[in-house]
């Protein structure tokens, strides 16, 4: 038996060991090293989002089985008066977070890339909010934005501003969510920037100030062309980050008062976990996706014809 | 008068009113972006009843360990221990499974090599989020919520070390690696023993970032976590967030603040030490998009 089966396996063995892909000869262990990855990258997230797409068209309320109801959710989320509140609030945020970090963080950037002294304590000091967990740097800021004791109406009261209800008011809790967003962002935002700036050669600059060009011309002709990749990468970020706010509404207002403080992620979290309605929530989600990547897409377009 | 600011301020060049004033405001502000920082430790160490005071007090008029006993009252070493289990597990199982599957693509050749690479393309564009509800179903069926191993399976893909091992093999010279076929060394032999050790940089760099990453997670582990003793530190300790509790409960931010200082300060203090690799981490994020 043995003897008559050897010949055959040799040349199964020969055979793959010649064949090729695109012209080179295949590698078959490269599959030991793609698969301990992409395995639990399969499950965990492509099989995910299509059975996320499954449950968007079923009623599921975690306890019994999932009942099959076509678009209802989708109809559901289209008559839902909270879903276009959710939207506003979350744009309102990013209206506040991306032009703000954007901003601050090329300022800081170009500061930092002086490198006068201290600048590097000054980095690390930038940087530093981003590097603890979301419930600190939520917490300190409700603390820190008390409507009566926290330090930030009380400096704001020594120069005459009257008490601002930052987390109790809903005109204001966006403004307050974020203003922390801004502290924790900017210096993730900033590291890119300067490292675009460090990119810059001098030779650029010096000519230019050799051509009779000042600091604002050099900044605005120079520097502001090469940065525009950098900038257009940072905006993106935070754009995406912004449709992705959570978890310091959940630290810090729970989305109140009164529904102002809902972002998208937070609603779907409570339909879908506070109300167990699991389908309407994927519905929900899947949504947001379809945006996340149409803003995504518009950005890479962007990118691309300026570049 | 003028080389002497020259020289406090480290400036080279011309010296400009603007470059003064710019000096000055730039130490300010990193000097107000840590003042939170500050505001928190120093309020860990008031009592309950000097906290809400009528002007500013940065320095406590009582120094006091109160606040960290009620902290420790919580189960806050178990939920360390959780933090600790399941950063480190996600954190090795990830660069194990980056480093292995970037060097297959970026150095050996297979048939389904680009399809690989374009799913890793587009799941950047997923968010996590998208996820959740999925993720949960099974975890619930399979009954294996509020265990370690749903904390740590899921996030172990992490798309973002495969793409930072692929780009740096991608830039390393092919000879050394050659040579050594030449030699007779098997595959696994040039991955372990040549490519993987000149990844060193590359490493330390991805870990970092995927170790603060999931230091930090929030969303998930709140989903998935229901007992206090499966709970994770940041997790445990927004217990302490005054939204969450009624009115009458918040005597005080006090033991609120003593926990963040527990739970923030330790991650600032790595920080320090590790600044470069946080930095070299974010500027290869940036080079990714």
């Amino acid at each position: 038996m043995t003897t008559q089966r050897l010949p055959a396996e040799a040349s199964l063995r020969d055979r793959l060991r010649r064949m090729t892909w695109k012209g080179e000869r295949i590698e078959w262990s490269a599959y030991f090293y793609v698969l301990p990855f992409f395995v639990p990258f399969v499950i965990f997230t492509i099989l995910a989002i299509i059975f996320g797409a499954y449950v968007s068209f079923t009623e599921w309320r975690i306890i019994g089985d999932p009942l099959w109801v076509g678009f209802a959710n989708y109809v559901r989320a289209f008559n839902d008066d909270f879903v276009p509140k959710v939207w506003g609030n979350t744009f309102q945020l990013a209206a506040i977070v991306v032009p703000g970090t954007t901003i601050l963080a090329l300022l800081f950037a170009l500061y930092v890339n002086q490198r006068l002294r201290g600048f590097t304590a000054s980095r690390l000091a930038f940087y530093a909010p981003r590097v603890v967990s979301v419930t600190v740097v939520g917490l300190v800021w409700v603390w820190m934005l008390d409507t009566r004791f926290g330090v930030i109406n009380q400096y704001l009261h020594k120069v005459g501003v009257p008490y601002i209800p930052w987390l109790t008011n809903p005109d204001w809790v966006l403004w307050a969510v974020g203003m922390t967003t801004i502290w924790w962002d900017l210096g993730f935002h900033m590291v890119i920037l300067l490292a675009a700036l460090q990119d810059i050669p001098s030779e650029l600059k010096d000519a230019a100030s050799i051509d009779g060009a000042s600091a604002l011309q050099q900044f605005w002709h120079v520097v502001v062309p090469l940065l525009r990749p950098a900038i257009s990468l940072v905006i993106t970020l935070e754009i995406i980050s912004a449709f992705r706010i959570f978890s310091q509404i959940f630290v810090m207002t729970q989305g109140g008062p009164a529904g102002a403080s809902f972002s998208i992620i937070f609603y779907i979290y409570e339909r879908g976990f506070m109300n167990t309605e699991l389908g309407y929530s994927s519905a929900l989600s899947l949504m947001l996706f379809l945006t996340i990547l149409v803003v995504t897409l518009i950005q890479l377009r962007i990118i691309r014809e300026r570049a | 008068m003028v080389a002497r600011l020259k020289l406090v301020m480290g400036a080279q060049g011309r010296l400009t009113v603007g470059r003064v004033l710019l000096w000055i405001i730039g130490l300010w502000l990193a000097y107000m972006w840590i003042l939170p920082f500050v505001w928190m430790v120093s309020t860990s160490f008031k009592l309950p009843g000097e906290v809400m005071t009528q002007t500013i007090e940065w320095i406590p008029r009582t120094w006091t360990l109160d606040n960290y006993r009620v902290v420790f009252q919580k189960p806050i070493i178990r939920w360390l221990w959780n933090s600790m289990v399941v950063t480190t597990a996600i954190t090795l199982a990830s660069i194990m499974l980056g480093a292995a599957a970037g060097y297959a693509l970026a150095r050996m050749n297979f048939p389904g090599r680009n399809v690989f690479f374009m799913m890793l393309l587009l799941s950047l564009m997923i968010p996590t989020e998208m996820t959740i509800v999925p993720r949960f179903i099974a975890f619930l069926r399979l009954r294996a919520t509020d265990s370690y191993a749903a904390l740590i399976l899921p996030p172990i893909a992490e798309v973002f070390s495969v793409y930072l091992f692929r780009q740096f093999f991608l830039s390393l010279p092919r000879e050394l690696e050659e040579a050594a076929a030449m030699d007779g060394a098997s595959r696994f032999r040039i991955f372990r023993v040549i490519a993987l050790p000149l990844a060193r940089a590359t490493t330390i760099a991805a870990a970092v970032l995927l170790f603060t990453t999931n230091w930090n997670a929030f969303l998930w582990p709140l989903l998935i976590t229901f007992s206090e003793e499966m709970k994770t530190l940041p997790i445990g300790m927004a217990a302490f967030a005054p939204v969450t509790m009624n009115r009458t409960q918040i005597e005080s931010y006090a033991p609120g603040m003593a926990a963040m200082t527990i739970l923030g300060v330790p991650s600032l203090i790595v920080f320090l030490f590790l600044q470069r690799y946080f930095m070299e981490g974010v500027i290869s994020t940036g080079i990714k998009g």
